[in-house]
């Protein structure tokens, strides 16, 4: 699910407020990325996972030349944060993560929403919330 | 201690209570090696009290049926929660019938005790052949020791059927063992300075320590037909280091065994600091810093190392002895040779010579050859007569300098400090000794870190993957690696020093540094410049948008020069991938890569845009010139000279050569053409001062070409009075000026002839158009052309790659001349037998039409 708005509706009715976590995935711009991490601790935001990928959406890549050999930059380097937040956790964080990780120019990246439906951590097999 | 009695919770109690004592023990006096023993003799007694329940009353009394202590439970050193091995030894089939249910239960008893037990089936016959599908068994049956059960059958184990496995199976044996060892250093990065070691299997850790015992036990048994003792399984020397890193090893694992309740060798970060503030391995437990706790880890791990490699060197088959054998046969008179794969000094004496020492190290840097523990301990009883009579090493810097561009440079220099030379030649290398600088990406010490840094880029000649060929390439390109590997060497020494930031730290060390090498100007500017933006790459890589224009230019400004920018980039991947196994991911190399062309490109075609403007601030270029100058000379002059230069000309000349040339335009009055020709190693540098004209660049490199020479690069540039600041590098291959050396003023006065007209340029290259022709290229390069009109506000870029061969400058110069172009700036450089050759151009004052361009590559092409 691609967020369209920049704000998530809390209202009861929401079917996504009848789920209690949800996974955030932010392809963001590999300079925005220490920004963007600090900015999620100083929310409370401790855990992430972060992967190094490439890609592109609109914003293609282009033919670089160098010393009479070509390079295509096709696929543009991009770092993806992955977290799985309770609900009350989600809108602070999905607001923060376009904050920082906006320059305003094509390739700023973009932002996935979808449920949890259960997590269960491998130590002590705690599920839930509890677990996260 | 009293004997107990079953039943089995009364045994349990027991072992509970001998447990906690030999743990109270341990915390009170810190002596691992009698917490092991102790651990075995307890369970000694437990199995001896199973052995009555449930196979003989007196087992003493067993017949054909032995029980046998295997491992480290063989030899006594059992860890609070080691593994327990125990053979069962039956002497024939019937044994086995009679006693499996027994045996079987004294093995549920120990697991029912929670102890880890491993327990083996063996007939005694099985024990005389090498088990080719089990190496772990082999090697742990060497240290079987009797337990209980038939002690007669134990003495045939002892003395005829593991000597006969050893004496049919020994190469097996060390093969394995050698293997073994191999993989498990290869899994832990080769090197012994990890920040959080494993106790047990890292590099140096006890698992190498029963290595060198293991390869003593067998050369023994090979060379006397007898098990050696503790007494005698090593030289004295060897034991002494050996015992006392055992100690100190023994330690710190019941200390983590027992702190963490299970079997966890990692001495991470809080249990260094833990160990350390209970003083765990020194003498009276006295508390010390962590640091120095880990100092000490460093130096036991160190001996150990080295005996067991050495041990496994001279007993395994050398993989690769070719090389030895020629070498042998070219050095026999030297004062040291080679004999399993280890260096060993002839002349100990020899030693206190400096010159021959460094050839020791120079010779290890290059075939990557260890040092015996013998030659090591001789060169370090060597170093005081040398330094401390205070002799003075003149030509330290080119020693150095061989070692640092040898093959295995990293070799040679992990050699140098192991034995102590290192920190005697340059004593502020000493402040990162064995230093384990806490963070969470760093797995190496920071000397461990620095020497991998210099191995990754020596790497790069066998470079595997696709991303990591660039790199290869650019490293093929230097002109001075060693600078490169200079800055690597020095440049975290500031880590070790009382200082906020590191990089001001190590700055100021590689200055005392300088002052023991003899290094050019330029070439301390180099070092310091990588030393003190060494992370500017790798920022620029995290931390801004290396697709945006104006991080390029921003870090093309910071950085200067195309040979700079060579030099970080190749400094950022070493140091990046000397953090850990994983730091230089694909991705990483790939914007890293990305960030170097996208400068590079940068660098070449902001040319003719980036200038110097003395009324645009570059005024502190001039602060750094005019005090070189001679007092005759303004501030004026020399700005009215700047005015206009490429500012790449300004980063590419230290302060001094641009002084220099300022020198030789104030002369141009008086002579029209000023030259300045040097001699750089292989490389003659010609410097050409003129007021601009038609085909002289052309005359240059014609000049040049028809004496034979090879241009390899050379650069154009001019200020806005018109004068011509010319640079050409090129190589003597027929070696015409090194055997005559009278024929440079020749060649200078050649070249003035050229440019003043007095002599034809149409003679150039005549005589030597035939016998070049014939010249068979080994590489087919074609030629692209491309012209960019969008870099320069008043010059069109024009590209050139072609097949590099005599002369070509010369001809590519002279049709751009008759085309009726102007060479604004020029930037020629070569790759192999590729020529790359960047021109801006102007025609008629102007850029070049695209039908100008269309008409200008026909031209050329024709002309090929």
């Amino acid at each position: 699910m691609q967020v369209e708005s920049s704000k998530i509706d809390t209202r009861t009715d929401d079917p996504r407020r009848q789920n209690s976590m949800m996974r955030i995935e932010a392809i963001i711009q590999p300079s925005r990325f220490e920004s963007v991490k600090e900015a999620l601790h100083q929310i409370g935001v401790e855990g992430m996972t972060v992967s190094e990928v490439r890609g592109h959406g609109r914003q293609k890549g282009h033919t670089e030349t160098y010393r009479g050999r070509e390079y295509e930059v096709d696929l543009l380097p991009k770092v993806k944060i992955e977290m799985v937040l309770p609900y009350n956790l989600v809108d602070g964080a999905v607001q923060t993560i376009l904050k920082t990780a906006r320059t305003g120019k094509i390739g700023d990246g973009k932002i996935f929403l979808s449920k949890v439906d259960e997590v269960i951590r491998i130590r002590d097999e705690e599920r839930g919330e509890g677990a996260l | 201690m009293g004997t107990p009695s079953t039943p089995f919770t009364v045994l349990r109690d027991f072992y509970a209570e001998e447990f906690a004592r030999i743990e109270r023990e341990f915390r009170a006096t810190s002596n691992g090696r009698a917490a092991t023993q102790g651990r075995a003799s307890l369970l000694d007694r437990v199995i001896l009290e199973l052995s009555r329940e449930f196979l003989a009353a007196e087992p003493s009394d067993l017949k054909k049926l032995c029980l046998v202590a295997l491992g480290g439970y063989g030899r006594r050193e059992l860890f609070p929660h080691s593994d327990i091995d125990l053979m069962f030894l039956w002497e024939d089939r019937s044994t086995e019938s009679r006693y499996r249910e027994g045996t079987q239960a004294v093995s549920r008893a120990l697991w029912d005790l929670r102890l880890r037990l491993s327990p083996t089936y063996r007939f005694l016959g099985e024990c005389e052949k090498f088990q080719r599908d089990n190496a772990e068994f082999n090697i742990s049956v060497l240290d079987s020791r009797y337990l209980a059960g038939d002690r007669e059958l134990f003495l045939q184990l002892r003395n005829k059927a593991l000597p006969h496995m050893i004496d049919g199976a020994r190469s097996d044996l060390l093969r394995d063992l050698s293997e073994l060892t191999q993989q498990r250093h290869k899994k832990e990065g080769d090197t012994i300075f990890h920040l959080e070691p494993n106790l047990k299997n890292s590099p140096g850790g006890l698992r190498d320590y029963h290595v060198a015992w293991w390869v003593g036990l067998i050369s023994r048994m090979e060379k006397t037909g007898r098990w050696a003792t503790s007494e005698d399984i090593w030289p004295s020397k060897a034991r002494l280091d050996m015992e006392a890193a055992f100690d100190f090893l023994a330690a710190a694992r019941c200390f983590l065994h027992y702190r963490q309740g299970r079997d966890d060798n990692a001495l991470s970060y809080e249990m260094q600091a833990a160990a350390a503030a209970r003083g765990i391995g020194i003498e009276n437990c006295r508390a010390i810093d962590p640091e120095d706790w880990m100092r000490i880890y460093f130096r036991h791990a160190r001996a150990v190392y080295a005996l067991c490699t050495q041990l496994l060197d001279e007993t395994v088959p050398a993989r690769d002895t070719s090389r030895v054998r020629g070498w042998k046969s070219r050095r026999s008179h030297s004062a040291f040779s080679v004999a399993g794969a280890r260096l060993t000094v002839l002349e100990p004496a020899g030693l206190r010579d400096p010159h021959r020492l460094l050839e020791v190290f120079k010779y290890v840097a290059e075939h990557g050859i260890k040092l015996s523990r013998e030659a090591e301990d001789q060169i370090r009883e060597a170093l005081p007569t040398i330094f401390d009579s205070g002799s003075s090493l003149p030509t330290l810097w080119s020693n150095l300098r061989e070692i640092l561009l040898a093959r295995h440079a990293s070799e040679g220099l992990r050699a140098m400090h192991s034995a102590g030379l290192l920190v005697r030649l340059f004593p502020e290398f000493g402040a990162i000794d064995s230093l384990v600088v806490r963070d969470y990406y760093h797995h190496y010490t920071v000397d461990a870190h620095s020497f991998m840094a210099i191995e990754n880029i020596h790497g790069l000649r066998e470079a595997q993957q696709n991303w990591e060929r660039p790199f290869a390439t650019l490293f093929s390109e230097l002109e001075e690696p060693e600078l490169l590997f200079l800055s690597l060497l020095f440049h975290d020494v500031g880590k070790g020093m009382p200082c906020e930031d590191h990089v001001a730290g190590s700055l100021e060390s590689i200055e005392k540094v300088f002052s023991r090498l003899d290094l050019k100007p330029g070439q301390a500017d180099t070092v310091r410049f990588l030393i003190r933006d060494h992370l500017a790459m790798s920022a620029s890589l995290l931390r801004r948008d290396i697709f945006d224009l104006g991080t390029i230019r921003a870090f093309a400004e910071q950085v200067g020069t195309p040979e700079w920018l060579k030099l970080l980039c190749l400094f950022t991947y070493a140091d990046i991938r000397a953090v850990n196994p994983e730091a230089l991911t694909p991705w990483k190399a790939e914007s890293l890569w990305q960030l170097y062309v996208l400068t590079a490109n940068y660098l070449t075609r902001s040319l003719d845009e980036e200038r110097f403007r003395a009324d645009a601030g570059d005024l502190q270029f001039i602060d750094r010139i005019f005090p070189l100058l001679s007092a005759a000379a303004s501030r004026e002059e020399l700005a009215s000279f700047l005015e206009g230069l490429p500012r790449r000309y300004l980063f590419a000349h230290s302060p001094q050569e641009i002084a220099s040339h300022f020198q030789m335009a104030r002369k141009l009055k008086e002579k029209s053409v000023q030259l300045h020709l040097e001699h750089r190693g292989q490389i003659y540098a010609l410097t050409l001062l003129a007021t601009d004209r038609p085909f002289l660049f052309a005359g240059v490199s014609g000049t040049l070409a028809s004496w034979g020479m090879d241009i390899w690069k050379a650069e154009a540039f001019a200020n806005a009075a018109g004068v011509v600041v010319d640079t050409f590098h090129f190589t003597d291959p027929h070696k015409t000026l090194e055997l005559n050396p009278s024929e440079l003023a020749r060649l200078q006065k050649n070249i003035e002839d050229v440019l003043t007209g007095a002599t034809p340029r149409e003679r150039l290259l005549r005589g030597r158009a035939g016998a070049q022709s014939k010249l068979q290229p080994k590489v087919s390069v074609p030629t692209q052309i491309r012209f960019d009109d969008s870099s320069s506000p008043h010059s069109t870029l024009m590209e050139i790659v072609t097949q590099d061969g005599p002369g070509l400058l010369f001809r590519l110069s002279s049709t751009l001349a008759n085309f009726g172009c102007n060479i604004e700036v020029a930037l020629i450089d070569t790759e192999g037998q590729r020529a790359l050759d960047t021109f801006y151009l102007t025609f008629g004052g102007a850029k070049l039409t695209p039908d100008t361009q269309e008409r200008l590559r026909v031209r050329l092409l024709a002309e090929e």
